[in-house]
């Protein structure tokens, strides 16, 4: 819809808004203003939603800096310790629209605390003296808007299924949590493992229908995860899990292991079917296109478009997980940590985890390949 | 022995028999990829640095390995990576903006309490580096999705040298829109994968709807998850318009040439 106008321009001439319009069908527009009714609603609401919050809620008026001064530590790290004070509206509860006043600290390099602005919006700590967290609310919103409108312009309904399709996998991801939480006695494995097959049955017959595609893909998500996750734990068992620091798995109210091993599984999942259903609809695509294609030719052809994908996508899963770890090693670095001792305290995990995503990957490539191929060979059967 | 090695070994081993060479390059790429990562960390600790523009330079590294290195230089590759840059452009306001307002930078309060022995006022300035974290967790999918989209418009044009170039343009953006989906999805189970921790720290403690909404962790995974969403998406019509316009006129080159 909107790639169209905004980058079409330049190249196949000038299209005026109006024109655009006329083009489009009656279900677009109603999207358009769908979204843009959207949009506004939940902006004016998220900005104005101070009622639902317990904590209070102050609205920054005024800043001035009060006090700065130089800090050196053991390392030889400069900063500057920073006071600010802070003068602000309070935005909820029964002190409503009354002023507060309180200091403000902070370190310039802003590691753990906020450099604060007039207009910025905060909770109060506890104790009501200083600022607690940033209200991100809106923020959120408002990206999670962009993201939605990107999607949509350029995906169009594909896009909108992508992202129902998100949707409904965090609902589904948070349910089975809730269910973990509840109901202690059942382990997290089997969750996972239910979690993950519904997953993989909702977001591939979400992306490609029902058909035998569809089926070809989500068998060879299934069996590509089974199989790397024997590996995985093979792997694990066989070394006894040694060079990997569970110590340092920040966020652990349980079993660190058990908790590793679901995220492991999950992380891969996605990257999994992702191959899964682009070697399955390509498969299938040249055998719509010609009948009697040799299954030596359709091998052929399903190697080379994995060998393709396959080391971009292990790219992917690598700098997904290992650049959250930047400012962990950053800090470790500056505190004059030994270099292993700080790669394998923070990258242990994220590294076993990109590893074994790409083993996922990779082994999903013959295994799509040789499914497709056996449901080819019973449709050239029945010919 | 080390688990990692390990798994590194059984990667390699999986990766040539079913890739060969092209499974041998892809690996070595990756290898490649992590001391970019590493060396650019080395660089970021010099707080005289700014880190988005260390992030930037990696990235130019990254996407130049992982184009040119696995799949050579050809006119495919040099397409996807003239997009990578484009999209990067583009995003990189976006994510500097996003950064500063919602303040997601740092540690967060879940995070803090696993380092109290180091001291974080390190000098170094967290607002970039958060920023810089962003920008490198998105490289990747960016850099698929434009080899995605390159390669196969080449194939199509090949194939009917006489297609216009809108509708070269509009075949480019329809082999995105698979992309989109699957892209998005790979993304979204590695960060949900990488933080189960998180997810059950948040329902164990009883945290609130709000609460999770505000915290610090929980925004900077969704806004990573948001922008890589946005970077892909912008991705495709930037590499599809780079494709149809670069492969038509290359056609016309060859025209006048004929004619001469």
């Amino acid at each position: 819809m909107f790639s169209e106008i905004q980058i079409g321009n330049p190249i196949f001439g000038v299209i005026t808004l109006k024109a655009w319009l006329k083009n489009r069908t009656k279900t677009q527009v109603i999207t358009v203003c769908l979204l843009l009714i959207g949009f506004i609603a939940s902006m004016i609401f998220i900005n104005n939603n101070y009622e639902l919050y317990d904590r209070t809620i102050v609205q920054i008026t005024d800043v001035q800096e009060i006090n700065r001064e130089d800090q050196v530590d053991t390392h030889g790290n400069e900063d500057e310790h920073v006071t600010q004070h802070i003068v602000g509206e309070i935005k909820n509860g029964s002190d409503k629209g009354k002023s507060t006043e309180f200091d403000n600290e902070y370190m310039q390099s802003l590691a753990l605390d906020y450099e604060l602005s007039a207009g910025d919006e905060i909770f109060l700590a506890q104790d009501g003296n200083a600022a607690g967290d940033i209200k991100r609310d809106k923020y959120f919103v408002f990206a999670a808007w962009i993201f939605l409108v990107i999607l949509l312009a350029v995906g169009k309904s594909r896009g909108a299924l992508s992202a129902l399709s998100l949707l409904v996998n965090a609902v589904i991801l948070s349910v089975a949590l809730d269910i973990y939480i509840q109901h202690p006695s059942i382990s997290l494995s089997l969750i996972t493992l239910i979690s993950i097959i519904i997953f993989t049955v909702l977001s591939l017959l979400m992306a490609t229908g029902f058909n035998e595609k569809t089926y070809t893909a989500i068998l060879t998500t299934l069996i590509a995860t089974g199989v790397s996750l024997i590996i995985a734990y093979a792997a694990l068992r066989f070394t006894g899990e040694q060079g990997l620091r569970y110590e340092e798995m920040a966020f652990l109210t349980r079993n660190p292991q058990t908790i590793f091993m679901a995220g492991l599984l999950i992380g891969s999942l996605g990257a999994v079917m992702d191959i899964a259903i682009t070697l399955s609809a390509s498969m299938f695509e040249m055998y719509e296109k010609n009948n009697h294609i040799s299954i030596e030719t359709l091998k052929k052809a399903g190697y080379e478009i994995g060998k393709d994908i396959m080391g971009t996508m292990t790219n992917i899963l690598f700098f997904a997980y290992v650049s959250g770890s930047i400012p962990m090693l950053l800090i470790y670095f500056k505190n004059a940590a030994p270099f292993g001792f700080t790669v394998s305290m923070n990258l242990s995990l994220e590294l076993a985890r990109a590893l074994v995503g790409g083993i996922g990957i990779v082994l999903t490539i013959p295994i799509a390949v040789y499914i497709s191929i056996f449901f080819i060979r019973r449709k050239q059967a029945k010919l | 022995m080390n688990v990692l090695i390990l798994l590194a070994i059984i990667l390699f081993a999986l990766m040539t028999w079913v890739g060969g060479m092209k499974g041998v390059r892809s690996f070595i790429a990756l290898f490649i990829n992590f001391l970019i990562v590493l060396m650019a960390v080395f660089v970021m600790n010099d707080p005289s640095g700014n880190p988005i523009i260390i992030a930037l330079i990696a990235c130019g590294f990254i996407s130049a390995v992982s184009l040119f290195f696995i799949n050579r230089v050809n006119n495919k590759t040099v397409l996807a990576f003239l997009a990578t840059i484009v999209t990067m452009v583009i995003l990189i306001f976006f994510i500097i903006i996003l950064t500063e307002q919602s303040m997601i930078y740092g540690l967060g309060e879940e995070e803090s309490g696993e380092i109290t022995t180091f001291n974080v006022h390190i000098g170094l300035n967290f607002v970039q580096i958060a920023t810089a974290v962003i920008i490198m967790s998105t490289i990747g999918a960016i850099v698929d999705t434009a080899i995605s989209i390159t390669s196969p418009m080449r194939e199509i044009y090949e194939q009917n040298p006489d297609i216009s170039r809108k509708n070269l343009f509009l075949a480019g953006i329809r082999i995105g829109r698979d992309i989109l989906g699957t892209n998005t999805n790979t993304l979204f189970f590695a960060f949900f994968g990488g933080y189960m921790g998180l997810l059950i720290w948040f329902k164990d403690l009883d945290y609130t709807i709000g609460d999770i909404i505000n915290a610090k962790v929980f925004n900077d995974e969704l806004l990573t998850i948001f922008i890589s969403g946005i970077g892909i998406s912008i991705v495709i019509p930037a590499s599809a318009l780079m494709s149809a316009y670069y492969l038509k006129k290359k056609k016309k080159d060859i025209v006048l040439e004929d004619k001469k």
